[in-house]
């Protein structure tokens, strides 16, 4: 079975590297996605290059193009996001209780409590409110610069994660609670459609942002495209904190959400 | 010069994909996949791909290779094949 | 252009010492024998050396830096990316000595013996006795 799979993967493998040289050149001026093709006229990516600053007025074309162009994609990316962390909940999560409870009172909750570990402790404290505000500078800037409400929200879930992984479980948890993080991350997915549908509401199309001009008051549609842009990146850095947090609370505590590692 | 360092960093993600599957601790393994996904995280900045390297320097290198390492903690550790 | 000499000068000799001080931890993690002497050579030769390869970048920044008013006036955004890597320093100098103590005391409170000449010379266990 083995020397099957070797060679079921050898042969794709050669038919893979035997199409790469059909491929045009790294970086060539005559490929199609750099508009080199004769007779087909200016090619999508040349459209965005030139079209986006004026349509949006949103310097860090790939944000436009994931939370503008391709508002579907990214918004069912984010639901994808949340049902991968429902379905981590629905087969890990232990609902009823196994063993005697842990008597929260003992439980002290503040970062180096009951831990003895006061260097751990101090760089948690000194390090965390900088990660936190550093993510929300990504999402918050995500238009302007490399980032967005994925790269934010990983990095401001990431910062709980440390936090669970410096102390313990129930310290993190004590900060960001399962009823928490589980509406935050469906308020995420709610901000990202209501967006959307805040368009409809001026008879123009699902995730048409530039039907919000009247909301946000703005001189022109580009502007408003970039403020709801912004709004957009705000939920999906909302459900994908939450489900990072969330993912690693129950694997690390096999779905107890106490003792974990 | 800077295609030397191209093909430096792609024969190291071949070495350590292939290490990554086969090394039998799979707590090794997921730290070598971290790696890998540092590898490529190099590679797409250098080409020019920040958005994308970003977002591997923060889910492939760092926030998955917690998910593995807690997952191996709560199960086995040594891989049966 | 001796203002750029001196530039090249002070940040190659930054990098080729962080390069040197890496050499040392990678002998060290391969030669020393236990888990605790490899974790020192690691740690305090991988601090130092992130510290000073990025402090070279960090100098060598300074070639697109003009010392004049109009300099200063044009090329401020150096200033402020010195300042960044200056922040990652920073950052290095204090989140690696953490987690190479992190990895130390989670190694003690796992029962790993380091290497002794005698056998009852272990002093450390009275003092920090493990959980």
């Amino acid at each position: 079975m083995k020397w099957l799979a070797l060679i079921a993967v050898i042969a794709t493998g050669s038919l893979l590297i035997y199409a790469v040289s059909d491929f045009p050149d790294w970086g060539s001026a005559s490929s199609p996605a750099n508009g080199g093709v004769e007779g087909a006229g200016r090619s999508v990516s040349q459209t965005f290059i030139e079209e986006t600053d004026t349509l949006t007025h949103v310097p860090n074309i790939v944000t436009a193009v994931l939370a503008d162009y391709r508002g579907y994609d990214t918004m069912f990316e984010t639901v994808v996001i949340l049902a991968a962390g429902m379905a981590i909940f629905a087969i890990l999560r232990v609902l009823r209780d196994t063993e005697k409870p842990v008597d929260q009172s003992k439980h002290d909750p503040s970062i180096d409590g009951d831990h003895q570990r006061i260097i751990i402790g101090t760089t948690c404290r000194l390090l965390i409110p900088v990660i936190q505000l550093f993510a929300l500078y990504v999402v918050a800037h995500g238009h302007h610069s490399p980032g967005g409400g994925f790269q934010g929200g990983v990095i401001l879930g990431a910062s709980f994660i440390l936090l669970g992984l410096a102390t313990d479980l129930e310290t993190a948890i004590a900060r960001f609670s399962e009823k928490q993080f589980i509406g935050l991350a469906c308020v995420g997915i709610f901000i990202y459609a209501g967006f959307g549908v805040l368009g409809q509401f001026y008879g123009r199309g699902f995730l048409d942002y530039g039907a919000l001009q009247p909301i946000f008051m703005t001189d022109g549609e580009p502007m408003a495209r970039s403020h709801a842009m912004l709004g957009v990146e705000v939920g999906v850095a909302f459900t994908v904190t939450a489900i990072m947090f969330a993912i690693y609370a129950n694997l690390a505590s096999k779905g107890e959400l106490k003792n974990g590692l | 010069m800077i295609e030397h360092f191209n093909i430096i960093i792609l024969v190291l993600m071949i070495i350590t994909a292939i290490i990554s599957l086969q090394v039998k601790d799979l707590l090794s393994a997921s730290m070598i996949f971290g790696i890998y996904s540092f590898l490529i995280c190099l590679l797409w900045a250098e080409m020019g791909a920040v958005d994308v390297a970003f977002t591997e320097a923060a889910v492939g290198a760092g926030v998955s290779a917690v998910f593995l390492i807690a997952t191996v903690y709560n199960t086995k550790r040594r891989s049966s094949d | 252009m001796i203002q750029e000499t001196i530039i090249t000068i002070i940040s190659t000799l930054l990098i080729l010492c962080g390069l040197i001080f890496f050499l040392g931890a990678a002998v060290g993690l391969l030669r020393f024998p236990d888990f605790y002497t490899r974790m020192h050579a690691a740690g305090k030769g991988d601090t130092l050396s992130s510290f000073l390869v990025v402090l070279g970048f960090a100098v060598y920044q300074l070639h697109d830096f003009k010392f004049t008013e109009a300099g200063f006036k044009e090329n401020w955004w150096v200033l402020l990316l010195i300042l960044k890597l200056i922040g990652i320093c920073a950052f290095i100098m204090i989140t690696s000595p953490t987690s190479t103590h992190a990895l130390m005391n989670a190694g003690w409170e796992d029962d790993i013996e380091p290497e002794l000449k005698h056998k009852d010379a272990n002093e450390l266990e009275k003092d920090y006795p493990r959980k």
